[in-house]
């Protein structure tokens, strides 16, 4: 199988971390205001979500572990050894579970849908993607080049 | 180690870590959709509604919404009564669902005990379960089955079920914490006597624009108690 180049990959990962940053940081300084996050065409659901009691984990709103999951996933992008794509991989693959879960809550337990968490729950699901390909491809190797196959 | 060991290595701990997640993403979704509670031995109806509309909604003690909401609406109701039990299911709904799910309004119930000799029982029964963040659930879900006043119908078994149906997780605390809510629930019923109030369900609203909580009476629609709103804030 023919994968991406991994600099390609890890350019891929940077941006789209990049724009999960923005995304979650917009969340948490909305919350941090006591204001909620501005959904588009006037819907409510963004701040029935905000101010749902799932919108907390320990007291700490969940955006700021959002924060954290995407620096981690941009931090992982400038670094090609074997930390940086099973650490990568780890934080998508929480990050990206931690999405599923809450778009159900946000479907059956909440009844409402806030576009900012859909768009956060779609870039790490594209996160996710691009470091399983990132390690599927190239976990075990120094430089990033394809290992060999038996 | 060589490249294709340690390749092989990662690659097990990575599909590791995806059953790890997946089961994890499972545990929680069904922790969550079984937080709808039935009422033991007792049948009781709208559990699962009840827990479904309320679900996701901040409480605190007896006040649902967002403790920042700029807005209280006090409602100061006997469980028994079937006038709050109208009011809560046909008044109270859109303005859960538009001012406090959106953190302008929140809620407080308080116990204006004034029906019988159950009603005071029944009260600190509510805010027992306040005190597990399901008094709103408990409230709800005893309207929802409600028998006719003063019949005798609210027994500790119906109150127990009514524990059991709203989401109650610590039972034994909250047979333990009801007998220390009494005193609560009598001093709600001074604080409504000392409003002026003299029948159930009585409103007051406190906001920025009222001086303190103010008794508004009863609203009798969705639309009267949206203005009172709408002058308090």
């Amino acid at each position: 199988m023919n994968y991406p180049s991994e600099s390609n990959l890890r350019r891929a990962i940077a941006f789209v971390a990049t724009l999960g940053v923005g995304v979650a940081t917009y969340i948490a300084v909305e919350a941090a205001g006591g204001d909620a996050p501005t959904c588009l065409a006037g819907s409510t659901g963004c701040a029935t979500v905000a101010k749902s009691s799932y919108s907390h984990v320990a007291g700490v709103n969940i955006a700021v572990f959002g924060i954290v999951g995407y620096v981690l996933l941009l931090a992982s992008a400038f670094f090609a050894n074997d930390l940086a794509r099973f650490g990568g991989f780890v934080v998508a693959l929480g990050g990206f579970g931690y999405s599923v879960f809450l778009t159900y809550v946000e479907l059956f337990k909440i009844e409402a849908i806030c576009q900012w968490c859909i768009a956060s729950a779609v870039l790490m699901t594209i996160l996710f993607l691009l470091n399983a390909t990132r390690l599927v491809g190239y976990a075990g190797t120094e430089t990033g080049a394809l290992p060999e196959r038996a | 180690m060589n490249e294709a060991d340690r390749r092989t290595q990662l690659l097990q701990l990575a599909a590791g870590a995806v059953f790890l997640a997946v089961a994890v993403v499972l545990v929680l979704i069904v922790l969550n959709a079984s937080d709808s509670g039935d009422g033991g031995d007792t049948k009781l109806e709208g559990a699962s509604e009840v827990n479904r509309s309320l679900a996701g909604i901040p409480q605190q003690g007896m006040v649902l919404g967002d403790p920042a909401a700029p807005v209280e609406v006090a409602e100061f109701a006997d469980l028994q009564c079937p006038y709050c039990k109208a009011f809560t299911e046909e008044v109270l709904p859109p303005i859960i669902e538009n001012q406090v799910k959106n953190g302008r309004v929140k809620l407080s119930f308080r116990n204006f005990t004034i029906l019988g000799e159950q009603s005071p029982p029944a009260g600190a029964a509510a805010l027992a379960a306040g005190a597990q963040g399901r008094g709103w659930n408990y409230v709800e879900l005893f309207y929802r089955n409600q028998g006719t006043e003063n019949s005798g119908y609210a027994d500790d078994a119906f109150l127990e079920a009514v524990a059991k149906g709203a989401g109650v997780k610590n039972l034994d605390k909250w047979n333990a914490d009801r007998a220390k809510f009494l005193a609560d629930v009598e001093a709600s019923t001074a604080e409504a006597e000392e409003l002026g109030f003299e029948g159930t369900p009585s409103l007051a609203i406190k906001g920025p624009a009222t001086d303190g909580l103010e008794p508004i009476g009863t609203p009798s629609s969705t639309g009267d108690l949206e203005k009172e709103i709408e002058k308090a804030g």
